[in-house]
């Protein structure tokens, strides 16, 4: 298709990504502007590739995670399905009991967002998975914090720019595993996040696509159309149950989930 | 290919179904045996990878009245398995069953005991199973519901997973607020005897499959309107459309 970028254009994206992601260089201009990215399959060749580029440095995947699972983010992005992302281990932050610290240095413009992250026991393959395969096939559920980054000058995003762009994914942390989450109704979970002890976010597992596990479901559909499925051992971060703030140093950001301790991030 | 009487029936229950009439019942004109029947469900349902499978006629009353000492069993397809909303346009003549699910996280073997059976419960899910015969005003025969996948048509799962199987409380079964239908789960027997009966039926279980283990209520006519079905905390809700 004209103008859209080839497999060499898409590690020449990759590059540029990955060089505003080491911070050698600014933000950059939305590449649905500027290198004609305007096809969902081609933004994903370019995070694809730029993950086997981190991976050709040592980089490791543990997982994947899910955005524009709201209602809200689709209508903003104009689209009407979530999209996926990587998540790479370099940018774990595994807590001390219930708390994790993160170098804000490392993000450009962070913004946190409180999701329900599944741990799978068994793999699973598209197409017609469905919201209760991937609870069954959960090992066990933990509450997480992430942290959304853009390379992306301004978070000037289209949908192309973020998928692109590794989902917007800028880190992430976990609390503790639980079993007997997989039985928890996670339609109706409840999430808080405070901000320096005040409430900034309100949630429920509902905003999430309706059930986070059916958004785990729509993944593993849509890479079954790439070639590929959720493997025994994968964490999937669900999406965000609640509309993401901005931080910044100094922050301490407190999460709690209905039925799992708290978890706290500070931002040094 | 199906030997021819078993061809002939299968072409009754497709032409019915594809010109949206119900068939009449023929009892044992059709020269089919249970075998037979089940030769038809499978090569209906061979074109997709099965979902799992539904359990039928559990009680020993309906045992008695079709003549036999064991439940009967039909397939799911990945297309049978629906979503609030779900229109019953598609259906000739849509019954609802208040069921539990089972998961299976591990195979069952044909030859497992009940027991081994019984551990491969990865999770219980509410369900329920929308029926839909071929045969006008359910009426037919052993070898005729058989054949006609054992009345499945569709099924809807519930939101939440149940960990164990829930050795007691009441299933009930509302429409538009009305409880129309309740019974106990201990009358659905035990799970591990039932799934290794299954097992040895259709050689074998896959992890990852769905059993819909049956209903311990009557199915009742399904009309458009909110479909619930509750268990002590647990709710599936689903919209019947037109």
């Amino acid at each position: 298709m004209p103008g859209q970028p080839v497999d060499a254009a898409a590690v020449q994206l990759a590059e540029v990504l990955e060089a505003v992601w080491e911070k050698q260089r600014a933000p950059v201009e939305p590449l649905s502007e500027t290198a004609g990215l305007t096809q969902i399959d081609a933004a994903y060749a370019v995070q694809q590739a730029w993950t086997a580029l981190r991976e050709a440095r040592g980089e490791q995947v543990m997982g994947h995670k899910i955005g524009l699972t709201s209602q809200a983010m689709q209508q903003q992005m104009g689209v009407d399905q979530p999209d996926f992302g990587r998540l790479w281990a370099s940018r774990y932050f595994a807590p001390q009991d219930t708390q994790a610290t993160i170098p804000i240095d490392l993000f450009w413009q962070p913004r946190l967002e409180g999701e329900l992250a599944f741990l799978l026991g068994q793999d699973l393959e598209g197409p017609n998975v469905t919201l209760q395969e991937v609870l069954g096939a959960t090992e066990a559920v933990a509450a997480s914090l992430e942290i959304v980054d853009s390379r992306i000058r301004d978070w000037r995003i289209r949908i192309y720019d973020t998928i692109a762009d590794n989902a917007s994914f800028g880190a992430f942390t976990l609390g503790a595993w639980q079993r007997k989450a997989r039985a928890f109704d996670l339609q109706q979970l409840g999430m808080l996040i405070y901000k320096n002890g005040a409430l900034v976010a309100q949630g429920v597992g509902a905003a999430c696509l309706g059930h986070p596990a059916r958004a785990v479901a729509w993944l593993a559909n849509t890479l079954h159309r790439y070639g590929t499925r959720l493997k025994a051992g994968d964490v999937v971060l669900s999406g965000a149950l609640a509309a993401s703030f901005p931080v910044t140093r100094g922050d301490v950001c407190t999460l709690c989930m209905q039925g799992f301790p708290p978890l706290t991030v500070i931002f040094a | 290919m199906l030997p021819p009487n078993e061809q002939r029936l299968r072409d009754a229950i497709e032409q019915a179904r594809k010109q949206r009439t119900p068939l009449t019942s023929r009892g044992a004109d059709w020269q089919v045996d249970l075998a037979g029947a089940y030769l038809i469900q499978a090569a209906r349902l061979s074109a997709t990878p099965l979902k799992g499978y539904k359990l039928g006629l559990l009680s020993p009353a309906k045992q008695q009245q079709m003549g036999i000492d064991h439940p009967i069993y039909g397939r799911i397809a990945a297309d049978m398995l629906h979503e609030s909303p779900v229109s019953l346009g598609q259906f000739l003549q849509p019954r609802v069953e208040p069921e539990l699910v089972v998961w299976l996280r591990a195979p069952i073997p044909p030859s497992s005991r009940p027991d081994q059976a019984a551990q491969a419960i990865g999770g219980v899910f509410l369900g329920v199973d929308l029926l839909d015969s071929v045969w006008r005003d359910y009426r037919f025969s052993l070898v005729e519901v058989v054949a006609d996948n054992a009345s499945g048509g569709g099924f809807l799962l519930g939101p939440q997973l149940l960990p164990t199987w829930p050795l007691s409380g009441t299933l009930r079964l509302f429409m538009d607020g009305v409880c129309v239908g309740e019974g106990e789960v201990a009358a659905l027997g035990d799970p591990g005897e039932r799934l290794q009966w299954l097992a040895q039926q259709v050689g074998g279980l896959q992890a990852g499959q769905f059993v819909f283990m049956g209903s311990p209520a009557a199915a009742q006519p399904a009309q458009p309107g909110v479909l619930r079905v509750e268990l002590d905390d647990h709710l599936l809700l689903c919209q019947l459309t037109p």
